[in-house]
């Protein structure tokens, strides 16, 4: 043995540029040995000041720029924010717009959904399969441009409705990509389940207790899969989602595994709402055609972004800029609950358990 | 058909001795979306642990100023308390009444949006300018982050705050930066383009 007089703690950065974090987030991180003792966590890499620069801009031009605070959840925002409007103003959305804010809104859990369970691969150091599954999340991605014109931001929402329609030919073809990724997610689900590099990495790492989840407020898959059987659009339904047939996955384990097993069940049931809609698609018009003053007003709306609730407080006045627009994301409330999966963990698993709760970062920093 | 409790006014009230303000209204999905303001923000902390009790999860806090109403009724409120507001504005702690809050425009109005069992309830808090409103966090520890960012946004203070170091914004910006205004150069740090073209041209000179 040594006789070395080696400290037993020492304090390692985690970011904010590093190769396992997508996005700039600063850990400080304490380990005793392998083994994470402390954690703390200094964020404001990416903070912009959107929200100011919301107040500057006229509602319409709102959607535009809400679009644009993420990537991932780019379609929550704006329908979020169009919800907040058109309570205000009473406007109502017609039948064929509010299936087909459905229809945008699961193309990109689908695609949301594929990319963060296809990084964990990478984490686990699965490459092969992680290109695997980039090329699935791919015929999502090019389903989105094909229908949108655009992979990310799809500028499918407006107030008062939706901005793009379908027709014959692209539900077929919509259809045709459902199956094939359905296909898929089924094979990547049964590969979950018994690939041992898979659930020797990522079975009982970075577990948050059913009481830490409640504690934390945490929302979306990580709540679920730590037993918050939540989801707004079952407790709080909006657009078509109080007449599908919409499934509500959570485990109790609360681990990484069960996370992206959450995850994976959801795109399954995401694409059975999808051929819902496209089934029970109404006729007329997508949006109400006109772009009428919103009056002053205040309202609270809610929506399921792919990571979780969204929320968004809108107020408004006699102006066309609202007088205060504020939005909370999924991730603001779930990177707390790192403090517990991170508590007593390994180093070699940090970088996935971070990928675990699907981190959004310019979405908290805004 | 609300899934608050039928008597959640009620209890809301009793939890709230300087008095409420409620009104709830249901949509059509059936959710519902209910508004509560407090008369005193000293009535924050009873009503949250009250709502904790509920089962209720804080979903988010929302600070801004509201800007003068331009209803004459306000206005007069704001007249018949203001005596009052301004005998109390002199100790730090003591919440102001909601009454005597004063609409000017520097004022803070604090909400607290909730989540109960997917319907939303929404609690309001006056903050004069300069007044402080106790932290949520022994309730609901998930307020941490939400009063660490209004406090760098909004001169107002968040009393007994476990961690009240900055949280999105550098120690070195000075604080309240949504209530004052920023020219657009300074922010980006870029300066206007005329400051870069000299920036540029001192440069060449040096070099050359």
């Amino acid at each position: 043995m040594s006789t070395h007089n080696v400290p037993e703690t020492f304090s390692i950065p985690v970011g904010p540029l590093h190769v396992a974090l997508e996005e700039p987030m600063y850990f400080k991180i304490d380990v005793q040995g392998e083994t994470v003792s402390h954690i703390d966590i200094n964020a404001g890499h990416a903070h912009r000041g959107i929200e100011y620069l919301t107040t500057k801009r006229t509602m319409y031009q709102n959607v535009v720029l809400t679009e644009r605070i993420c990537s991932l959840c780019s379609n929550s925002h704006p329908q979020t924010f169009a919800m907040a409007a058109e309570k205000i103003a009473g406007i109502e959305v017609p039948e064929r717009g509010i299936y087909l804010r459905t229809v945008a809104d699961e193309m990109k859990r689908v695609t949301s959904h594929l990319f963060n369970v296809a990084l964990l691969v990478h984490l686990v150091g699965y490459e092969t399969y992680f290109m695997h599954m980039m090329q699935v999340r791919e015929i999502g991605q090019d389903m989105l441009e094909s229908i949108f014109g655009n992979r990310q931001d799809i500028g499918a929402m407006c107030i008062g409705g939706v901005r793009y329609d379908l027709d014959d030919k692209s539900i077929a073809y919509i259809k045709g990509a459902l199956d094939k990724i359905e296909a898929e997610t089924k094979d990547i689900i049964k590969t979950f389940k018994t690939n041992g590099s898979i659930l020797r990495r990522t079975k009982g790492v970075g577990v948050l207790t059913h009481a830490d989840a409640i504690t934390c407020g945490v929302v979306g898959p990580v709540a679920r899969a730590s037993g918050v059987d939540y989801d707004v659009r079952r407790e709080a339904p909006y657009a078509a989602y109080d007449r599908l047939p919409l499934v509500v996955h959570s485990l109790t384990d609360g681990d990484v595994w069960s996370r992206a097993m959450v995850r994976l069940e959801e795109i399954l049931t995401s694409i059975n709402l999808l051929r819902v809609c496209l089934r029970d698609l109404p006729g007329g018009p997508v949006n109400i055609n006109d772009r009428p003053d919103i009056p002053p007003g205040q309202a609270v709306t809610r929506s399921e972004a792919p990571r979780g609730e969204v929320i968004y407080y809108l107020r408004t006045n006699d102006t066309p800029q609202p007088e205060r627009v504020k939005w909370r994301v999924p991730t603001f409330m779930n990177w707390d609950s790192l403090r517990f999966m991170l508590q007593d963990a390994k180093i070699a698993d940090i970088a996935m358990i971070v990928n675990s709760i699907d981190p959004c970062l310019s979405c908290t920093e805004r | 058909m609300s899934r608050l409790p039928q008597d959640l006014e009620a209890r809301l009230t009793a939890a709230a001795p300087a008095g409420v303000e409620f009104s709830a209204e249901t949509d059509h999905y059936g959710v519902t979306v209910a508004w509560l303001g407090l008369a005193s923000a000293a009535d924050l902390s009873p009503v949250a642990a009250l709502l904790k009790d509920m089962g209720a999860r804080l979903s988010m806090i929302t600070c801004a100023q509201p800007s003068v109403p331009e209803e004459e009724e306000e206005d007069e409120d704001e007249e018949n308390e203001d005596g009052e507001a301004k005998a109390e504005a002199a100790p730090k702690e003591t919440p102001k009444t909601f009454g005597g809050t004063p609409f000017d425009g520097t004022s803070y109005e604090i909400d607290y949006h909730f989540d109960i069992a997917g319907d939303a309830l929404t609690v309001i808090a006056y903050v004069p300018q300069g007044g402080s409103i106790a932290s949520l966090t022994p309730l609901f520890r998930n307020a941490d982050w939400h009063e660490r960012e209004m406090m760098e946004l909004y001169a107002v203070k968040v009393t007994d705050h476990p961690d009240p170091r900055r949280l999105f914004l550098d120690a070195s910006v000075d604080g309240a930066v949504l209530e004052r205004l920023i020219p657009f150069s300074t922010l980006v740090n870029a300066a206007s383009t005329k400051g870069l073209w000299e920036r540029l041209v001192a440069g060449k000179k040096g070099a050359a």
